[in-house]
């Protein structure tokens, strides 16, 4: 198992409720959280993507996890509504590490199996989010009902649960969201596995897709110290370049 | 899909019928067997105050050290293996680290190293290692045990140059540890303690007195007056202070006392808490057994001795996992004529007790 992670709490204007948001966070026991951007395209004009802040304009101090001696971790993450797509296409093509199943609604789809195991196989997961079920009533009834659909194509795998909550009271502790996948049909073991160890699938499948396979990247060095003489014993080929660090 | 959600995850309890005057009884072992011990708990019923030797008992129990981001290679310190590990008795957990989430490690007394590591960590590391035996789908825990006694661990040996440059090279594994070192104290342990910051602690002795407390009627050990799950169950409810009444306007709890019943007058509850050493609580044991005898009018003493659920080992060094809880712990059931009910309890991701 990997430590527990929550990969979607909405931005807000808010700092203080943020601060509040990722202290809540760590209290309850998650040692990874992001910071969910949700950005709509709209329809005529076209609108710039928001980019990231650095966590520290955010918040000053991270915060302890709990009953550990290390600061929790925050990531930034984007999330785009596709309003003119098919499930069929953002399973089989887009190149994306999540795809969220939406909640504010009885899906009008059932959940193929030939899209889902394609997404499976290309490493993209699924995700359900629970505080609007903690919201309101009738959304229960959607996110169960869309839960259990997805739970019949997916078998368990390849899914991670997380809050997009926007409020702090919205957060559950990381047992707790066990439970709640019980309710959704998943086994002890899957259900643990949805806010930890797919989440850590995740977030590699993220990095594979900045880098060439997560094999090579490339990054900047600071040099501090002064470049070799020209006159150096060392043939030109071999004196260090400084500036290319593989 | 819809799961059975009346359904626990599994449990496993072994009980057990035998008394101290037996030549057969394993009770040693068992109680020697759970090395990292959390919490002791006590059950007296009939008694106001405890008597002077089982006061002291109670608080004789050994101190230990905690030490503050010790970085791991330490253990392999060759002063430390020299004063402490080759003599045995030294007993380290790491702290404040969960057993389903992060690394943790375990010294046990015989000189075995546990580090059970999640993938990462056992990737960059390079040493051998099994995978968990509670993995699911795909292996994301792998247990690596060292034999530090072993020749091949000696310093300077091979086995151990490999250790060593996997824990100062490869992966800086640093944690806070909990040692123990029994009956050394800490003067074996002064390589470590003089080069980190630590602090000395004791185990925290807290007791309860209770009045009008139904007890199940517990005859002797050869009649089953009782079942074990039920008695259990009332037990925790005692320690954990939770009302055993039942009352229709109360929905917090709906745990009743197993009949058959009577009502004590007095019942004293204690508890120790630290890293208790299983010497200790064998001596606890004794003292026990030495308050039941004649003129004591006890019908019985409850002993429970819980292990730490974030520990890699359990009975052994049996691995030892946590899914929901992390629980495993015996109770010791004592009665005036030397016999003993002896139950073992553990969770899910453990296999079963000895």
């Amino acid at each position: 198992m990997s430590v527990f992670m929550d990969l979607s709490l909405i931005l807000t204007e808010d700092r203080s409720g943020l601060r509040l948001l990722v202290d809540t966070a760590a209290h309850l026991g998650f040692s990874t959280v992001a910071i969910n951007y949700v950005f709509e395209p709209p329809a005529k004009k076209k609108q710039e993507i928001p980019s990231p802040k650095p966590i520290h304009e955010l918040i000053d101090q991270l915060p302890i996890v709990q009953g550990r001696s290390w600061p929790i971790r925050v990531l930034n993450r984007l999330t785009v509504v596709m309003s003119d797509s098919t499930h069929f296409a953002a399973c089989m093509t887009y190149d994306v590490d999540i795809i969220c199943v939406p909640v504010t609604e009885k899906l009008p789809f059932f959940f193929k199996r030939a899209p889902v195991n394609g997404a499976v196989d290309r490493g993209v997961v699924f995700e359900v989010s629970y505080s609007a079920a903690i919201r309101d009533t009738t959304m229960r009834r959607y996110t169960i009902a869309n839960a259990i659909s997805l739970m019949e194509s997916c078998k368990g795998k390849n899914l991670i649960m997380s809050s997009a909550a926007e409020k702090h009271l919205e957060l559950r502790g990381p047992y707790d969201i066990t439970n709640l996948g019980l309710l959704f049909g998943l086994s002890e073991e899957d259900a643990k596995e949805a806010i930890s160890s797919t989440c850590r699938s995740v977030l590699l499948h993220a990095d594979t897709r900045k880098t060439a396979s997560g094999i090579v990247y490339t990054m900047k060095t600071r040099q501090q110290g002064a470049l070799p003489p020209p006159d150096c014993e060392a043939p030109a080929a071999k004196r260090p370049k400084p500036h290319l660090t593989a | 899909m819809w799961t059975d959600l009346t359904r626990t995850p599994r449990t496993l309890l072994v009980c057990e019928r035998s008394s101290f005057l037996d030549e057969k009884s394993r009770l040693r072992e068992q109680v020697e067997q759970l090395h990292f011990n959390y919490k002791v708990s006590v059950l007296l019923p009939e008694c106001d105050s405890a008597p002077s030797h089982l006061e002291a008992a109670f608080k004789s129990f050994s101190s230990f050290y905690l030490i503050k981001k010790l970085p791991l290679f330490e253990l392999l310190d060759k002063n430390f293996l020299e004063a402490a590990v080759y003599q045995g008795n030294v007993y380290g957990l790491s702290y404040r680290t969960r057993i389903d989430e992060d690394n943790c490690v375990a010294l046990m007394p015989n000189g075995q190293l546990c580090l059970s590591l999640d993938k990462d960590s056992f990737e960059m590391l390079g040493l051998e290692g099994k995978p968990s035996r509670f993995n699911h789908r795909a292996a994301s825990r792998y247990v690596v045990s060292l034999d530090l006694t072993d020749s091949r661990m000696a310093p300077g040996g091979r086995g151990y140059q490999r250790v060593l440059t996997g824990l100062t090279s490869r992966v800086q594994l640093q944690m806070d540890i909990l040692l123990s070192h029994h009956p050394g104290g800490g003067a074996a342990l002064q390589s470590l303690l003089s080069r980190y910051s630590w602090t000395e602690l004791t185990p925290e002795v807290s007791k309860r007195r209770l009045t009008q407390l139904p007890c199940p009627t517990l005859l002797t050990s050869d009649l089953q007056s009782c079942d074990p799950h039920s008695f259990l169950e009332w037990l925790g409810a005692v320690d954990a202070d939770v009302s055993c009444e039942n009352s229709s306007s109360s929905f917090l709890s709906s745990l009743v006392c197993p009949e058959p019943m009577t009502t004590a007058s007095h019942v004293l509850s204690i508890s120790i808490c630290g890293l208790l050493v299983p010497q200790d609580v064998h001596r606890l044991i004794q003292e026990l057994r030495c308050y039941l005898e004649p003129p004591c009018k006890a019908p019985w003493v409850a002993l429970t001795v819980h292990g730490f659920s974030d520990s890699p080992v359990t009975w052994g060094s049996r691995e030892h996992g946590a899914l929901r809880g992390g629980e495993h712990f015996y109770t010791l059931l004592l009665f005036p004529d030397h016999t003993y009910r002896l139950h073992l309890a553990t969770g899910a991701h453990d296999n079963c007790p000895p």
